[in-house]
């Protein structure tokens, strides 16, 4: 996942890599991902997540579009 | 293969990045846990095919233990007098919010190859670009198809 400055430079690398634009979020968006999803991390309980599991966590960061739910 | 001894090798890995920025090697892992450098990589084989850390499997050494890499990259992390590499812009916030910590970062920026400083301060993120986009280029069941380009 790369960091960019605005919508026209993702527009840029995609067409300059070939490839197809994928899901783009605000950072306030990743940081609010990144405390779900690394939040217990560093727990010797931590074994990983199961698909639903990790649906679980996109729906409580406010991730609705079906890209997040692809199968 | 003994699944608690796995867990607990999943959680020294974890641990010593945290401590030290860098990954363990077999040869230490196997000596924190008083078994052999073989069982050792058997283990960090195990745990990279339930996708628990990612290796470089020729050197058997730990390339992501996500969010931390074990190699530099655009994404340093700057945290409890430490720098951390990130694997990637999703990475950068990753390593804060693992170790629960207000953190300085330096990114730079895809295209525009700019340098920015975001901060996180008791649980909040600040920045002066708000136009800060992170794109992801494929959705979750492609991720570990490879983890290097994700």
């Amino acid at each position: 996942m790369l960091l960019f400055q605005s919508e026209e430079w993702i527009d840029k690398w995609c067409r300059r890599n070939n490839l197809q634009r994928g899901e783009v979020l605000t950072l306030q968006q990743v940081w609010e991902l990144s405390k779900l999803w690394y939040g217990n991390r560093m727990s010797l309980e931590y074994h990983g997540r199961s698909t639903e599991q990790v649906a679980e966590i996109f729906k409580q960061a406010g991730l609705k579009s079906e890209f997040w739910y692809d199968q | 293969m003994n699944d608690s001894l796995l867990w607990q090798i999943r959680h020294f890995v974890y641990k010593h990045f945290a401590d030290t920025t860098h990954p363990p090697s077999v040869d230490i892992t196997a000596a924190h846990f008083n078994i052999s450098s073989e069982e050792a990589s058997e283990y960090y084989k195990e745990l990279h095919n339930r996708h628990a850390f990612f290796l470089d499997l020729e050197s058997t050494t730990v390339r992501m233990a996500n969010p931390f890499s074990g190699i530099p990259t655009d994404f340093s992390v700057h945290a409890n007098g430490k720098t951390y590499y990130a694997n990637c812009a999703w990475d950068m916030l990753g390593i804060p919010a693992a170790l629960h910590t207000d953190a300085v970062i330096e990114a730079i920026c895809t295209e525009s190859n700019e340098t920015v400083e975001i901060q996180i301060q008791n649980g909040n993120l600040r920045f002066t670009n708000y136009d800060l986009l992170v794109h992801f280029p494929l959705s979750f069941s492609h991720w570990y198809d490879d983890l290097v380009f994700t």
